[in-house]
């Protein structure tokens, strides 16, 4: 019974079980393959460019393209450097614009991937994705990989996640 | 220098009756503080431990942390069911290397009962990548045998060949199965998780358990004995939750989102991993402030050891006098001071170690019980002797006011009779 009870304490506590769209935050799951990792980031529109829509005048399509090239930059994720991890090319989605009519919420999503030559030594990421964008606050991280699972908050003053 | 430390040891020891009380608050504050920082650190490892092997905890949709309460600990209950249909098409899976159902919802004297097929004992993970291992006996074959955890063998005292049986839901209370007694044929070797308090019947089993049954009550008027049921269809119509393990680890994303976006009904894919740190987040604060609070008593304990001291610095006036009088500089004064209360600090820290190795053996099996944390025995690791540290080093600081008080009399003030 008193087991039962403090169990359902921290069920009270409960987490939101699918973290959904947020101002401010972004999301990034680590998966690790043997020597490949794959970073994928999810950041909301609004923290990227400071609007929900399609661009409308010359400098809100600058914006999105800023920040565009800003989630594609290689160095935007840091794995631990002795793992020696090459980027490859980054991919990015861009919300489809005229789509979502302003009503929506819109993420940038952008999927990077690496090959570690050394992928035992893999034990962080660093981002410095919060340099980009200072309107992002937060960016949840999950990972999983041959030692197992984890989460993280990452904020502009502790930008890394290690494991 | 050896002659100062000699003369403050047999010192203190003259005035060991206040000393000894301070050293006890001391201890106490220290005790609690390493209890503190143990308990946290255990309770996270036994999380993490229980759920080291498995990828993803399939159940029906609801709560997260719910749904890792009753499918890994065995704690609350399942809102509702997944479908045996949906489990094969997860278990099916490319991505998936094993899936294990898991049928939850019945009990004996308190320890949970988990329906599952044979290969659990092979599959299932714990710790660092560590599998079951068979004490005595084997898994069960036969619908109505069961294998026993070591810590409901420890505390109920059964044996190979034993007969026991359920009863219906957690309560100890809940109408019973007494009908279809189990078998002991196996027990489990303790793992330190949630196994070691759990007894495993097959899926079958569950089935059979509840062939004469309608609606969580026996139906009136039907029985259905033992050796009749395998008469009947017992493939399990529906589970409670299913651990799955992958391939390829890194693919639990991918898999993720294909379980919570099954179309066949609502389900919940949970990262044990993932979920227990977004838990240890929302916690934190409670940890950190009850770490905060057992630091202040560390330095309550403190302030009482510098104001006894300083309290005993009139009392040994004359003492202190004296010794300057036969030689002694200002400086051996304070150091003679600060090095007994820096003494009274460090056997505190020893006998609160102490307390806490006797008082974690102690509070083992209650906490074992109540709350599912197993508490080590062991040596103090890496941050407890951080603490403790800190502890020495706050100890040193507070003694240091006596010892400047002490080192600022004059001479002659100890030795000018006051009238």
């Amino acid at each position: 019974m008193r087991i039962a009870l403090i169990y359902a304490c921290l069920a009270l506590l409960a987490l939101p079980a699918q973290a959904q769209h947020a101002h401010g935050e972004g999301r990034m799951d680590i998966a690790i393959d043997r020597e490949r990792l794959a970073i994928s980031l999810e950041l909301p529109l609004d923290a990227a460019v400071g609007f929900e829509r399609a661009p409308k005048t010359e400098k809100e399509k600058a914006a999105l393209a800023a920040a565009q090239q800003a989630v594609a930059d290689p160095t935007l994720f840091m794995p631990t450097p002795a793992a020696a991890c090459k980027p490859e090319a980054p991919k990015v989605v861009l919300p489809e614009s005229g789509k979502a009519g302003g009503e929506q919420h819109a993420d940038i999503e952008a999927s990077h991937v690496f090959r570690c030559a050394n992928p035992a030594a893999l034990k962080s990421v660093e981002t410095t994705i919060f340099k980009s964008f200072k309107r992002l606050y937060r960016l949840e991280a999950r990972r999983a990989g041959p030692g197992g699972q984890g989460a993280a908050r990452l904020t502009p003053k502790h930008p890394v996640i290690a494991w | 220098m050896t002659a100062v430390l000699r003369l403050a040891a047999l010192s203190a020891w003259s005035r060991r009756l206040t000393l000894g009380l301070s050293l006890i608050a001391i201890a106490l504050a220290v005790t609690l503080l390493l209890a503190v920082e143990r308990i946290r650190g255990d309770a996270r490892q036994n999380f993490a431990q229980s759920v080291s092997g498995v990828d993803l905890v399939v159940g029906a949709r609801g709560g997260s942390v719910q749904l890792m309460l009753y499918a890994v600990f065995h704690a609350g209950a399942a809102s509702n069911n997944i479908s045996w249909d949906s489990y094969r098409a997860i278990a099916t899976h490319p991505a998936v290397d094993w899936a294990l159902p898991l049928s939850l919802g019945d009990s004996h004297r308190g320890f949970a009962v988990l329906g599952t097929v044979p290969e659990y004992f092979q599959r299932f993970r714990h710790g660092d990548g560590e599998a079951l291992r068979f004490r005595e006996g084997r898994a069960f074959g036969g619908v109505f045998e069961v294998v026993l955890g070591s810590e409901v063998v420890q505390r109920l005292g059964y044996r190979l060949g034993d007969s026991i049986t359920l009863s219906h839901g957690m309560s100890e209370l809940g109408p019973a199965h007494g009908d279809k007694p189990f078998r002991v044929v196996g027990i489990l070797a303790a793992t330190g998780t949630p196994v070691d308090r759990t007894l495993h019947v097959g899926l079958e089993a569950i089935s059979a358990l509840h062939l004469d049954w309608v609606g969580g009550a026996p139906l009136p008027g039907v029985n259905i004995p033992s050796e009749l049921v395998t008469k009947f269809d017992l493939k399990p119509k529906e589970i409670t939750a299913a651990l799955v393990g992958l391939k390829q680890r890194g693919d639990v994303f991918r898999m993720q989102r294909f379980v919570n976006q099954y179309r066949g009904e609502p389900l919940l894919g949970v990262m044990p991993g993932v979920a227990l740190d977004e838990l240890w987040q929302t916690i934190g604060i409670v940890e950190r402030s009850l770490l905060a609070v057992s630091a202040l008593v560390v330095l309550v304990g403190l302030a009482g050891l510098a104001a006894t001291l300083l309290a005993g610095l009139n009392e040994r006036r004359r003492e202190l006098a004296i010794l300057r009088a036969l030689g002694a500089g200002p400086g051996e004064i304070f150091l003679m001071l600060t090095a007994e209360g820096l003494l009274v600090t460090i056997l505190g820290a020893l006998l609160g170690l102490l307390l806490l190795g006797a008082g974690s053996g102690l509070a083992a099996p209650w906490l074992l019980e109540r709350f599912g944390v197993v508490l080590a025995t062991r040596l103090p690791g890496n941050e407890e002797l951080a603490l403790i540290g800190a502890v020495i080093l706050t100890g040193l600081v507070a003694s240091l006011v006596p010892g400047w008080r002490a080192w600022r009399r004059s001479l002659a003030d100890g030795l000018t009779p006051r009238l």
